[in-house]
């Protein structure tokens, strides 16, 4: 073999490896987009054929959430105040070989923010550091107990909008060493730039990753009166009022002739 | 066939929305509403982001109410001036209720109020003119006479300053209550996304005693003034105008006030009235019981980051 100076964690001859390929790396989102689906080819080399795991996570840009609870006040229910999480992805998706409790253990989960119980949501308004038990700058959240319910609250009604997904056989070999994961883009899914993160796990760890990046973006007509209506609001108000006022004024000349 | 909406980022049903849009501009030129208190829950229900169809819902009634207004100005039953005085009340009114909705989106109350406002609002209007017009039909069908007419003129509306006169009206009366008027269905139609013609066509009758042959007409003309400007404020400040969402809506919408305006003459006034009635009556119970009922999740996500 010829020597190349190694990069950085590079793997040595005989590492595992994963490769992968997004088969599209731009959705096109216009007048009738209905969601799409995005299919993700790859391989895994290794010269052992090791028992090998795929992971793949999809992320779309974050967006803050705000959510509150409903409470029953004098008969009636009532939203409490909304609280702010940050750090939610406006797009989740974990599609797996087998289902992840199952590939590594519960702390490198969570340190790869793989599954939706290991995304690193927070609500910092709610948090302050006080000292307890002699303990300085320990951090509790004004939640208190419920903080759980709330986190869990966000991941379930993201999921009920078909934002936040765990699949646990999403991802499939196909043939020796190659997999394919087809992930389903719902019309709602944010705009902006995806992040797909492949991983390979074998032993319960993860030995290799590949990121490739996916963009979400209007275009055609679509981009057009998006841009106009933010970028020149009050002509774009104006102009769809002028257009308002003309129908009706031109329906009702129409129907005069009859 | 399935259309993407750009600014409310969501695929909605094409033929679906111009035929609500027909049907909401059909009652909205038979009886003289804008319709929003219709259409607006049924585009939340449909998926699209409240506060999306709350400002492009006032594009579709400004459109309608321009078509049917038209008509009616035909016939000569609009009051160009007391539109213009109720209009002037009526942005005020709008201006100060777009900043108390913020101030409720920034505390995550703005569900509740907007549940109550239908639930309170629309029920005793719709109660209040569904006794009275039943109790006309009755009285016709008797032929019973119509009840003395208490006190025609009520005092206070006459001991106000600031006369004016209003010839199609035939009234000479001061303009606090109708710019107060005007002042309140402005705040409400921005709480509650809706023109407010539910509230204006009964006060013009019941408050304001104006004849019956101007009141749909009048309320039309102020309607298109408030939610065009509604509509302008909403673009230029939210961004929050769908123009694919109003076109589609508009499209049926236009045609329906047409076909409504027309159905109209085949009705007497009271049968109109009951029939109005209930569809307030309904929509309100239907919006506002939700508030009593144990919510199936108890946790509810809230549109827009910043509020």
């Amino acid at each position: 073999m010829i020597a190349f100076p190694p990069p950085p964690a590079a793997p040595h001859a005989g590492a595992p490896a994963v490769s992968a390929a997004l088969t599209e790396t731009k959705v096109r989102v216009n007048s009738d987009f209905r969601g799409d689906r995005i299919v993700l080819y790859g391989a895994v080399f290794d010269p052992l054929s090791r028992p090998s795991d795929v992971v793949v996570i999809v992320r779309g840009p974050d967006q803050p959430v705000r959510i509150a609870r409903k409470s029953r006040v004098a008969g009636v229910w009532v939203n409490s105040r909304p609280v702010v999480f940050q750090g939610a992805p406006g797009f989740y998706i974990a599609a797996s070989t087998r289902p992840l409790d199952d590939i590594a253990r519960f702390g490198v989960l969570r340190r790869l923010e793989a599954g939706v119980d290991h995304l690193a949501i927070n609500a910092p308004d709610e948090q302050r550091t006080e000292t307890r038990y002699g303990v300085r700058d320990v951090v509790v959240s004004r939640l208190g107990a419920d903080y759980l319910d709330w986190r869990n609250a966000v991941v379930r009604l993201k999921e009920a909008d078909h934002l936040y997904d765990v699949d646990e056989h999403g991802v499939r070999f196909v043939d020796k060493g190659l997999f394919r994961a087809e992930i389903a883009l719902p019309a709602e899914a944010p705009i902006g730039r995806y992040e797909a993160r492949i991983l390979l796990f074998q032993n319960g760890q993860p030995v290799s990753e590949k990121d490739r990046s996916l963009t979400v973006e209007k275009v055609g007509v679509e981009r057009g009166l998006y841009l106009w209506a933010h970028r020149r609001p009050w002509s774009y108000g104006l102009a769809s009022m002028a257009f308002a006022l003309a129908a009706g004024w031109a329906a009702s000349s129409a129907f005069r002739r009859d | 066939m399935d259309l993407y909406l750009p600014i409310a980022e969501v695929s909605v049903n094409a033929p679906l929305l111009v035929a609500l849009g027909a049907l909401v501009g059909f009652i909205s030129g038979m009886f003289g509403i804008g319709g929003g208190f219709l259409m607006t829950p049924v585009l939340v229900f449909l998926g699209i982001p409240p506060a999306v169809a709350v400002a492009s819902m006032s594009n579709h009634v400004a459109a309608s109410s321009m078509s049917s207004v038209i008509s009616y100005s035909r016939k000569r039953s609009v009051d160009f001036r007391m539109g213009g005085v109720l209009a002037g009340g009526g942005v005020v009114g709008a201006v100060v209720g777009v900043e108390i909705f913020r101030w409720l989106r920034l505390l995550g109350q703005a569900d509740l109020v907007v549940a109550l406002s239908y639930l309170v609002f629309l029920g005793i209007i719709g109660g209040l003119m569904f006794w009275e017009s039943v109790g006309a039909i009755l009285r016709r069908r008797r032929n019973a006479p119509a009840p003395p007419p208490r006190e025609r003129r009520p005092p206070w509306l006459y001991g106000l300053p600031l006369k004016m006169r209003f010839p199609r009206s035939r009234l000479y009366i001061s303009v606090i209550p109708p710019v107060a008027l005007g002042a309140f269905v402005g705040v409400l139609s921005a709480i509650m996304g809706v023109g407010g013609g539910f509230v204006l066509v009964p006060a013009m009758v019941y408050v304001l005693r104006m004849p019956a042959g101007v009141v749909v007409g009048t309320s039309l003309f102020q309607i298109i003034i408030t939610t065009a400007l509604t509509g302008v404020l909403q673009a230029g400040r939210n961004q929050t105008v769908d123009i694919l969402l109003a076109t589609l809506l508009l499209a049926g919408g236009v045609i329906g006030a047409q076909l409504g305006a027309r159905a109209s003459a085949r009705f007497r006034a009271e049968e109109l009235r009951a029939l109005l009635a209930l569809i307030v009556l309904c929509v309100g119970l239907r919006m506002g019981l939700g508030l009593f009922f144990t919510p199936k999740e108890a946790f509810v996500l809230m549109s827009g980051s910043g509020g």
